[in-house]
């Protein structure tokens, strides 16, 4: 399996390298000091694994996670830092506090090599079908098909899951591109709507249309896209 | 009592306001019902085993209660106003001593001049008649023995219960300050012992046993130095700047290990600046949150430049590094170190030492304190 090792530190990054040479399936096919060279890499190389650190220059593990579309299987690293560490815990991620031992290490690995259900996917074209979204010391991987609505503030985008409401670090204009045209619509500047959500649409003034979806609000489809959205459900 | 600065730490204001208002309501409603019973009991006798009528007996002990009252009201505010309690058990008792001697004194001639004054006879008809078979004198004699029995009563009855009250005061005041400087020192020492820090550098000499022994060798002894000065530092307050100096060399030794070329370090220090005594752990905190909040975030690091010169009797220390432009969310935990280093700095110096952190050019931070030498 091959292996991306993600750490500022090059002695960190060696002593993960040494570590690692005991478990011969594990090909090192690469590794990054900061999260835009790693995201690069992922892309490039796209690593069934990936050994994350927590604090690096430039941005978090975290947010590395929160860029990519597919994530592959993650291990973060990290020190001393008793925030990350909580969100691993709530969200059942993988960890390992350095200086890491041999024998944590194995229990991680073993649990992939048991093909336990893995949150990475094997780089395709077919579109998103799940991401990973912080919100404050929680995190999840959360699959977009349960997500009703996505609503642009600011250059983020906070999504609506059930009864949370995660923040994503990207803008709605770029993560429209990645959506499932199929499932989801621009229902106007500001938002995007998940097509299983909606109950029932009416008919607004001026040729809008208000959508009234199954876990609360109501979302209005501006004029020009309700003409879209009408050839589209071909109601 | 005990001094002011440690009580006002432990009580707040308003709490000890309303103690002082419920003591002093104890304090009074004991006084009247005590002297009261006392009264009674006097004057209801003088009635019965006199022979004398009400209006008589009443005036003579209403008097003599009144003074009673008077008297030893007089001698709890001697007692507060100098403090007995905080005395030893010794000159405590024998203020104690005095103090109900005089007021029984003071009492005992009030008490002749109002039976004088009521009845023409300077022994209260209720004694004369309880005493009636000894000779006048001895009935003047036992008179003030009465009186002093009263008064030793109300002395023991007063000083049993404020001596038990300052005791328990004493012990639970004690206990709060015991557990306030605990937390302190684990505060202290736990925001000194930087575990992120400590974790790194544990895994770097990891990583460099099998490769570089001899480095890992001088890293753990680097380690070693670190922790050992860290926790001595709650001994003394002052240090010679070259013995803090040590101190840096060695953690940014440590932090270079994880940073590599990351990290640059310029020192011009000069020699008139090492002899020079500064709170311990003044200038770690200083080059700390520099390699933390300024170094460590970019990606490319930077240079830290540690400088500290004597101008005209004042030592000046500058910690100069650059930072990330948009580096707002480190903010609340940079200010933590550098407020406690700011307030050491002020216990321990007084006005005349301050610490400045300068923010004001976009990608760079100041620190700078001065001190008096």
């Amino acid at each position: 399996m091959k292996a991306l090792i993600v750490d500022d530190e090059p002695l960190a990054r060696r002593e993960l390298r040494r570590l690692l040479a005991a478990f011969p399936w594990i090909q090192i096919v690469g590794e990054a000091g900061d999260i835009d060279d790693a995201r690069e890499r992922i892309e490039a190389l796209s690593p069934g694994i990936v050994f994350l650190d927590v604090q690096m220059p430039g941005g978090t593990g975290f947010d590395l996670l929160g860029q990519l579309d597919r994530v592959p299987r993650i291990i973060f690293t990290t020190a001393y830092d008793h925030y990350a560490v909580k969100a691993f815990d709530v969200s059942a991620l993988d960890y390992l506090l350095k200086p890491i031992e041999p024998e944590r290490l194995a229990a991680a690995l073993a649990k992939i090599h048991a093909g336990l259900p893995s949150a990475g996917r094997a780089i395709t074209d077919s579109p998103l079908e799940q991401l990973f979204v912080r919100d404050g010391p929680r995190c999840w991987f959360v699959p977009l098909r349960e997500v009703s609505v996505f609503s642009a503030e600011g250059n983020y985008v906070r999504l609506q899951w059930g009864k949370e409401r995660p923040m994503l670090g990207r803008s709605l204009a770029a993560l429209e591109e990645k959506l499932d045209a199929r499932c989801f619509f621009r229902a106007n500047r500001r938002q995007i709507v998940n097509l299983e959500f909606i109950r029932n649409v009416e008919l607004g003034e001026g040729g809008r249309l208000h959508v009234q979806l199954r876990d609360g609000p109501e979302i209005e489809i501006s004029r020009r896209q309700a003409r879209l959205f009408r050839a589209r459900t071909t109601v | 009592m005990h001094g002011p600065s440690i009580s006002s730490v432990i009580d707040q204001p308003s709490s000890r306001l309303s103690i002082r208002r419920k003591t002093s309501l104890a304090y009074w409603s004991l006084q009247i019902i005590g002297w009261s019973l006392f009264f009674y009991g006097q004057a209801s006798g003088e009635v019965i085993f006199a022979s004398v009528p009400w209006s008589k007996a009443a005036t003579l002990w209403g008097g003599i209660c009144l003074a009673g009252i008077g008297l030893t009201h007089l001698l709890r505010w001697v007692a507060k106003r100098h403090a007995w309690l905080a005395l030893p058990p010794a000159p405590l008792l024998t203020r104690i001593l005095a103090g109900v001697l005089l007021v029984s004194l003071t009492y005992y001639f009030i008490t002749i001049a109002l039976s004088l004054t009521v009845y023409g006879t300077p022994v209260a008809p209720i004694l004369g008649a309880f005493y009636r078979k000894l000779v006048p004198g001895a009935q003047l004699f036992n008179q003030f023995i009465n009186s002093l029995a009263v008064n030793l009563m109300w002395v023991a009855i007063y000083f049993g219960f404020v001596m038990q009250r300052h005791r328990y005061r004493a012990e639970l005041r004690q206990a709060q300050l015991n557990e306030a400087l605990q937390a302190a020192e684990l505060r202290l020492l736990k925001s000194q012992l930087n575990p992120h820090f400590l974790f790194n550098a544990l895994n770097g000499v990891r990583a460099l046993i099998a490769d570089e022994p001899g480095h890992a060798q001088d890293a753990v002894t680097q380690l070693a130095r670190t922790l050992r000065y860290t926790l001595a530092a709650g001994d003394e307050d002052l240090v010679t700047m070259a013995r803090e100096l040590e101190m840096v060399d060695d953690y940014l030794a440590l932090e270079s290990l994880r940073l590599a070329e990351r990290l640059h370090v310029v020192r011009e220090i000069d020699s008139a600046a090492s002899t020079v005594r500064i709170p311990v752990m003044l200038l770690q905190t200083l080059v700390e949150n520099a390699v933390k909040h300024g170094i460590a975030p970019l990606r490319r690091g930077g240079a830290l430049r540690i400088a500290a010169r004597v101008v005209e009797s004042e030592l000046i220390i500058q910690v100069v590094n650059p930072r990330p432009i948009d580096a707002t969310a480190d903010r609340a935990t940079e200010g933590v170190g550098l407020k406690n280093s700011s307030e050491r700095l002020r216990l321990l110096f007084g006005p005349a030492a301050r610490l400045h952190l300068d923010l004001s050019v976009a990608g760079q931070a100041i620190a700078e304190v001065r001190l008096p030498v």
